[in-house]
């Protein structure tokens, strides 16, 4: 049996097949000392990507051996979400051992660059920019000299210019976003976080996003880079999203692995309703703001939004 | 850059209206510092709880958590409060014709300042303008002016008139309304450029400091509202109504596309609604498509459709029906409706002959309606 790869290339399969249905693999990892860096839950973010990465590829270890990637050349973009702030953004300290710990498995931290809209909210979130040569870069679109493609990219409902570190850049892209409620998506997650990579996001929240998440992650410059999703779920925002209110937010100390856009996503949107539920809440649904978005990447062939065709792997270290 | 610079590089733009060439210092790749941007708390908004706000100002209604901005990207819940980003940023400004916005009632053969922000409150497919109205403040040049520096500028200018347009001045409400304050008061007229997508109360407001609104009405049909404009088009209408009804002049353009808006039925519709709502006065322009932005797999408007348009206008009643976008075109031109008689002659931008005397033809002196002095 061939090993399994970590970051493979355009023709990987997200998905495989039990008793003839269709199946993807999502992987939750939780961590035994849940919460935020200063509750000290943070030191072991590197054994939770490591455990990610092991239970999403199948093998017994995680290695730093090249065979994991087989194009070291690839020029892996991190996209993380830091419009929340130091409360509610993708935090250095979780980007930042992703990218050590993509390192490890021999892509040269040149290679990596972790990257959202605008320097400003990267720092506000409490990223250092760098963009020195021979280490893991830091850097916002906004950054002088980088900027948006000169050209519109159409596709279906999407009308739009694509940050020219997602067009031109990388090669690859992790989205590693936070999972949170979102008062007009529903729920932001991996899919809603490529928002970031086109210059007018804003026009895309009527109708509870839907289709436009789904047909932007359908576009040439997303769908064919994107490799996996990893949803930062260390603090969720369960409600009143997408800012933070501490009030519902939870610490549940967890990362969410899949090769399937959709599938994290959907597993994301269940624990979301989870928490709800545990505090009473209504359902996204009874406030009529399902996160319709998902099906309709279902129906696009994205990937799945069934929860049984799911197989969904929990772990903790 | 400053005012200086500004006014410098507005006398450059002002030689290059002959040649009808536009915007300056518009670049869209280019980034101007984020924090450059204004921080003036916006007007029309409901404050909710959790730091959450509605937006009152236009038909979306957006309702927005703390750091999110409305749809038209220029407007930004921080903290609980909303602000306007783009008051003072002026990313787009020339010397007009008032002819090129196009007013044809209004002053005829005088200029406008015309100035424009970043944003939009919807999304046509067939923006002659998006790369300012469709982007964000922050994506774009822009250059501080305040209310009284535009003010100012227009005077420096000798332009009696102030045009807020290119983008869509609505979304940027607050600047266009104190500067059309000051404007008024050292008799300085104020026009405004819109597509006619904003809530009834600011657009009453806004009618009480402004002497024209000309109105962009994208077509007839709902239909073609949702999927090719982003938008309502009853707030539009509404909008036409309550304007009509004001004491300051109204004008209607109407951008005719082949095949999505130029059918008999629908102007046919159009003219009837507006001789009924609004009265038989009320000059309408329509105007020829040129493929554009998210709309570039239809030609530009046949000028034989826009001829058929203007007839079948001119039949149901409405006597100042206007071809655009065709100069030359003797449908340019205001002809008397009372004696047929050449009122005003234009060619382009430009006044040929002007036949009107105190607002009255001078052949018959059947009253011609509109701002004339």
């Amino acid at each position: 049996m061939p090993r399994r790869r970590v970051l493979t290339g355009p023709g990987m399969k997200s998905t495989f097949y039990v008793k003839g249905i269709c199946m993807s693999k999502v992987v939750i990892v939780r961590s035994r000392l849940r919460g935020r860096p200063e509750t000290g839950g943070y030191h072991q973010l590197p054994s939770m990507f490591r455990k990610g990465f092991e239970c999403l590829t199948g093998r017994k270890q995680w290695s730093a051996s090249p065979a994991m990637v087989p194009d070291q050349k690839n020029r892996i973009g991190i996209k993380i979400n830091t419009i929340g702030g130091r409360m509610i953004s993708t935090l250095p300290e979780t980007s930042l051992t992703l990218a050590k710990v993509l390192a490890e498995s021999g892509i040269e931290e040149k290679n990596l660059i972790i990257w959202d809209r605008t320097n400003r909210e990267l720092k506000e979130a409490g990223h250092k920019l760098n963009i020195k040569g021979n280490s893991i870069k830091v850097f916002g679109t906004d950054t002088q000299g980088v900027g948006y493609s000169s050209g519109l990219l159409a596709h279906l409902n999407i009308g739009s210019l694509f940050s020219l570190i997602q067009s031109r850049h990388i090669t690859a892209s992790i989205s590693l976003a936070i999972l949170k409620d979102h008062g007009l998506a529903g729920v932001t997650a991996g899919m809603k976080n490529y928002f970031g990579a086109i210059h007018n996001p804003n026009k895309y929240h009527d109708n509870h996003c839907d289709p436009y998440i789904a047909e932007l992650f359908d576009s040439s410059l997303i769908k064919s880079k994107h490799r996996m999703t990893i949803l930062d779920a260390l603090t969720i925002q369960f409600h009143r999203g997408p800012s933070y209110h501490a009030e519902w937010a939870d610490n549940y100390g967890a990362l969410i692995f899949s090769k399937d856009p959709v599938a994290a996503d959907r597993v994301g949107w269940q624990i979301i309703e989870k928490l709800r539920a545990a505090k009473g809440l209504p359902t996204l649904k009874e406030e009529h703001r399902e996160p319709v978005y998902l099906h309709t990447a279902d129906r696009m062939g994205l990937g799945t939004a069934n929860l049984n065709k799911i197989q969904l792997i929990e772990t903790e270290v | 850059m400053n005012r200086r610079h500004f006014l410098k590089t507005s006398a450059g733009a002002g030689v290059l209206l002959s040649s009808g060439m536009g915007h300056f210092f518009t670049d869209l790749y280019a980034f101007s510092n984020e924090s450059n941007l204004s921080q003036v708390e916006a007007r029309y908004y409901t404050k909710h709880p959790d730091r959450e706000i509605e937006c009152e100002l236009c038909p979306r209604l957006c309702k927005l958590g703390d750091k999110e901005r409305g749809y038209c990207g220029v407007r930004e819940n921080m903290g609980g409060t909303y602000y306007t980003l783009v008051y003072g940023k002026v990313c787009t400004s020339n010397v007009d014709p008032i002819e090129k916005k196009p007013f044809f009632h209004f002053l005829p053969g005088k200029t406008a300042l015309s100035i424009a922000t970043a944003g939009c409150n919807v999304n046509c497919k067939f923006c002659q303008n998006w790369e300012i109205s469709q982007v964000r403040p922050e994506q774009i040049r822009h250059v501080d002016l305040s209310p009284s520096e535009v003010v100012d500028t227009a005077r420096h200018y000798h332009s009696p008139v102030i045009a807020y347009t290119y983008s869509e001045p609505i979304v940027f409400y607050e600047y266009m309304y104190d500067t059309s304050v000051l404007a008024r008061k050292i008799g300085i007229k104020n026009v405004v450029v819109t597509g006619g997508h904003v809530q009834p109360e600011p657009l009453k407001e806004l009618i009480k400091v402004v002497d024209a609104i000309k109105v962009d009405l994208k077509s007839f049909s709902q239909d073609f509202y949702t999927e090719y404009v982003r938008g309502e088009l009853k707030p539009v209408l509404e909008a036409i109504k309550i304007i009509s009804r004001s004491p300051i002049w109204l004008e209607i353009v109407y951008l005719v596309i082949p095949t999505l808006n130029d059918s008999d039925e629908e102007i046919k519709h159009l003219s009837q609604w507006i001789l009924k709502e609004i009265g038989p006065n009320v000059p309408i322009h329509f105007s020829r498509f040129q493929p554009m932005y998210l709309l570039k797999n239809l030609p530009p408007t046949p000028q034989s459709t826009l001829e058929k348009a203007r007839t079948i206008a001119r039949k149901e009643g409405i006597n100042y029906v206007y071809i655009g976008n065709i100069p030359g075109h003797e449908a340019e031109n205001t002809y008397c409706p009372n004696c047929q008689n050449l009122a005003i002659e234009r060619r382009g931008y430009r006044i040929q002959r002007n036949n009107l005397k105190d607002g009255k033809c001078k052949f018959c002196s059947h009253p011609i309606p509109g701002v004339w002095a």
